[in-house]
């Protein structure tokens, strides 16, 4: 490098604690950059703690069709972060009979992307990349790297209620976020 | 390497690597390096780290009035190193304002200012990095913010011709409100931000360019330093105290939660930053038509001042001791502002109040006042002594008086009006079932005859005000018609129906939200202590009731508490929201629905519930993903300070200082 290139640098006393001097600079400039630096990269760099969601209450078991998939949208109290309220959720649902149901996450498990029912191919299928679901959730095609999310739910006086979780989209374990 | 070589030889070839470095670094320094010169560079570096925890913050701010304040307080609790990063910005905004006043007397000292161009434009950043402390503070949308930015914006608009026009800039409108916290954040990161950019390339370009001043002594002037690393290695010392400084400020002294902006709330008394005192202070010695010098002439002035000194004195001699008149120029041009920063910080706040009537009032528990304050001499000569015990007994927390107060009782600003007589309100304060069976307000069977007298003189001393009020009496009159007993039978049972059920009720805003535990305190005192005794201590007798006394809420049932501030909050903020009847056959005190009857601001309830919490000694904002303790965060940052200071001297020790003899 050439830092010393002037008449200065003849003088090996001088050479000499300039060198030191830069090892000095450099050593402390080293040490604040650590000590602010890394907390600072920590601030960014975190992942919110997992939620535990309440039961929301979906519809009415009566008012399911038997063996179709039907979309229900259903508002759940959300704390997400700073910011608190009311948000509409929604979840494929499929009754198969008055005890048994499947109660699907609406989100592909590929990139994220909300899905549909494809009626006369008796299939969901999700716009963004052409991921393909059979009526049981597996994967019939597409990227998708697992089949669709089943939430958790129960009923209680012919009533469905379902706990909203979200996972990890392109991974093929089921991962909660 | 030689890849790397190549590399670099690629880039240096299409980019000018040496000249800017040679720009920057390579200079003569006549007389050396010295320490008195590295206050510059601290500047530099300090809004270096007030860029990144700038940038940090905005990656977790939101500039609107209902989430600002919830925002910076989840980054500060719930983050990791969230409240080093805010602390850091805090702190180092305050210390820059300390770096350029010291930096801007050391080159008066000097005598540097006589390069002109140099001087004009550090007037420039002085006046930037005033105004980025005047726009940050509001972005916080906290008490002390947003009162910051509501004087300041008023100041503004004083100011002749442009004035009016500046303040509607500012505020995006005629009063504070969303649009103004959205231009503050716009003006304090995308205008005065890149506006300090270009200020400070063009001060080091002209500094650059007019020579390293350096010592005003012709013999010492002959020994030439070097700006790199002689000076440097200085300035980089200087720059690790200056970060230990802001890392035991932070540590140690973190910026306050001042509770979540609420004009409304009377009990507050705003005074702006430190760095604005001197202003502030001088503006109250213009009044009336000389407001506007006060206002725009004082600040105007100081900085013209600034801005004409390298014209007005244009001898080349640098050597203060040659220059009595300038240094007697600097030290009134400082003893000044230092003089009126100093009167500012003691005074009592924007309003020149005598004191105030919350802090004098209702200092006292109940029992307290009712020996002590008829006799004792009114601090306020004018007050009714009534006026004092109906703040004090609590008859404000559910009664108003021309707009102040609660709202769960009538409105009492037009007694006389109503036909009520003294015999009428004694009985009514002394047994108020007497005259409606179901009135739920309690019995003042605890005050002496005197003090009944007296809260009776003051209520039939009230006359209706001209408007305004009118409207709000309007409507007590038909909430409570004439003819039926003042109490407010249905709105009150509905409301306490409604409570009973009060586990399926919900939390209101307020339990979300750090509040000001020492606001709390004074809202405490005017508002519940009638009830839950001084302190939340307890013992208030509650006849009717299965316990026989308000509980205390110092200590609080276990059934409330919690280690965890945001659910101790959340437990107790169902009550006071939506209140709650104790278990009982007819308890005669009952919690109202603060929250439900806008009795009190949500901003009001998260002050209550931060000093509830500090009664039972858990900290409201306590951290809770802090990410290191800031004590061990501290302790490591210091070891890891002090191993490396060690190394460096060993490494001195033992292999350069018998090279430097």
């Amino acid at each position: 490098m050439n830092a010393d290139d002037n008449d200065q640098q003849s003088d090996p006393i001088q050479e000499a604690r300039r060198k030191f001097l830069k090892i000095a600079i450099a050593a402390l400039t080293f040490t604040s950059g650590v000590v602010l630096g890394l907390p600072f990269i920590r601030t960014i760099y975190r992942s919110a703690p997992v939620k535990k969601a309440n039961w929301s209450e979906v519809a009415k078991l009566t008012a399911l069709p038997q063996d179709r998939p039907v979309s229900i949208k259903f508002p759940t109290l959300s704390e997400d972060a700073f910011v608190r309220g009311h948000v509409v959720r929604s979840v494929w649902v499929i009754k198969h009979s008055e005890t048994a149901l499947s109660v699907f996450s609406p989100v592909c498990t590929h990139l994220g992307c909300y899905f549909a029912w494809n009626q006369a191919a008796e299939r969901f299928e999700c716009p963004c990349h052409a991921s393909v679901f059979s009526i049981d959730g597996k994967v019939l095609g597409g990227p998708a790297p697992r089949p669709l999310d089943l939430l958790s739910h129960k009923v209680e006086n012919n009533t469905l209620f379902v706990r909203w979780e979200e996972f990890k989209s392109g991974v093929t374990e089921k991962i909660q976020v | 390497m030689p890849v790397i070589d190549s590399v670099w030889k690629w880039f240096t070839d299409r980019w000018p690597f040496y000249p800017l470095k040679h720009l920057l670094l390579d200079e003569d320094i006549p007389g050396g390096a010295s320490y008195a010169y590295t206050l510059g560079s601290s500047i530099l570096a300090v809004i270096g780290l007030q860029v990144a925890t700038g940038i940090i913050q905005l990656f977790y701010f939101a500039p609107t009035i209902d989430h600002a304040y919830d925002s910076v307080s989840y980054l500060r609790t719930e983050v990791p190193f969230g409240w080093l990063v805010h602390n850091l910005h805090y702190w180092g905004a305050n210390i820059m304002v300390v770096l350029v006043a010291l930096h801007m007397m050391r080159v008066y000292i000097w005598g540097a200012y006589k390069s002109q161009l140099t001087w004009l434009i550090g007037i420039g950043l002085l006046v930037t990095t005033m105004a980025l402390t005047f726009t940050g503070a509001p972005l916080i949308w906290d008490m002390k913010g947003y009162w910051a930015g509501e004087v300041g914006s008023s100041i503004t608009g004083t100011a002749p011709v442009f004035g009016g026009i500046m303040k509607k800039i500012l505020r995006g409108g005629e009063t504070m409100g969303q649009l103004t916290l959205t231009r503050f954040s716009a003006i304090h990161i995308v205008i005065l931000v890149p506006a300090l950019f270009f200020l400070i390339a063009a001060h080091v370009a002209s500094f650059r360019t007019s020579g390293i001043v350096g010592s005003w002594n012709r013999e010492k002037r002959k020994q030439i330093g070097l700006f790199w690393p002689d000076q440097v290695f200085k300035d980089t010392v200087v720059l690790s105290i200056v970060i230990f400084i802001l890392l035991t400020l932070s540590v140690y002294y973190p910026a306050p939660f001042t509770g979540p902006a609420d004009p409304s709330n009377t009990t507050y008394l705003p005074k702006p930053e430190w760095n604005f005192l001197f202003l502030y202070q001088a503006l109250k010695y213009f009044k009336g038509p000389f407001e506007t010098i006060g206002t725009a002439g004082v600040p105007t002035a100081l900085i013209g001042l600034l801005a004409l000194l390298p014209f007005i004195d244009r001898r080349p001699e640098r050597n203060p001791a040659l220059r009595p008149i300038a240094m007697l120029c600097l030290a009134l041009y400082a003893g000044t502002i230092l003089t009126l920063t100093i009167i500012g910080y003691l005074s009592p706040g924007y309003a020149e109040m005598p004191a105030t009537p919350a802090k004098t009032a209702s200092q006292q528990p109940p029992g307290a006042v009712a020996a002590s304050a008829p006799s004792a001499p009114s601090s306020n000569a004018g007050e009714m002594p009534g006026a004092k015990l109906f703040k004090s007994v609590g008859c404000i927390a559910c009664h108003s008086i021309h707009g102040s107060g609660g709202s769960v009782g009538p409105d009492l600003s037009e007694e006389k009006l109503k036909g009520r007589n003294r015999v009428w309100l004694v009985r009514q304060i002394r047994d108020p079932r007497a005259g409606n069976p179901n009135s739920i307000m309690p019995a003042f069977t605890t005050l002496s005859d005197r003090q009944v007298n007296d809260l009776a003189d003051y209520l039939l001393s009230q006359t209706p005000a001209p408007t305004g009020t009118e409207k709000t009496s309007a409507q007590s009159a038909a909430a409570f018609p004439e003819k039926t007993p003042p109490v407010p039978e249905t709105p009150v049972k509905k409301s306490v129906e409604a409570a009973a059920a009060s586990e399926e009720k919900l939390p209101g805003h307020a339990a979300y939200t750090i509040g000001d535990a020492e606001n709390g305190a004074v809202l405490f005192k005017e508002r519940c202590a009638s009830c839950h005794g001084p302190e939340g201590k307890g013992g208030v007798l509650n006849p009717g009731s299965h316990d026989g006394t308000v509980p205390a809420l110092s200590p609080i049932d276990s059934l409330f508490f919690s280690t965890d501030p945001r659910y101790f909050a959340k437990n107790i903020d169902i009550y006071i929201q939506h209140g709650s009847v104790p278990e009982g056959t007819a308890p005669l005190l009952k919690m109202l629905p603060f929250g439900d009857s806008n009795a009190l601001t949500q901003e009001e309830i998260a002050n209550l519930e931060a000093y509830i919490l500090s009664l039972n000694k858990i900290d409201r904002a306590a951290l809770i993903d802090p990410g290191m303790q800031p004590l061990t965060f501290f302790y490591l940052a210091a070891a890891f300070f002090a191993a490396v200071t060690l190394i460096l001297g060993g490494i001195w020790n033992n292999k350069y200082r018998h090279r430097c003899e």
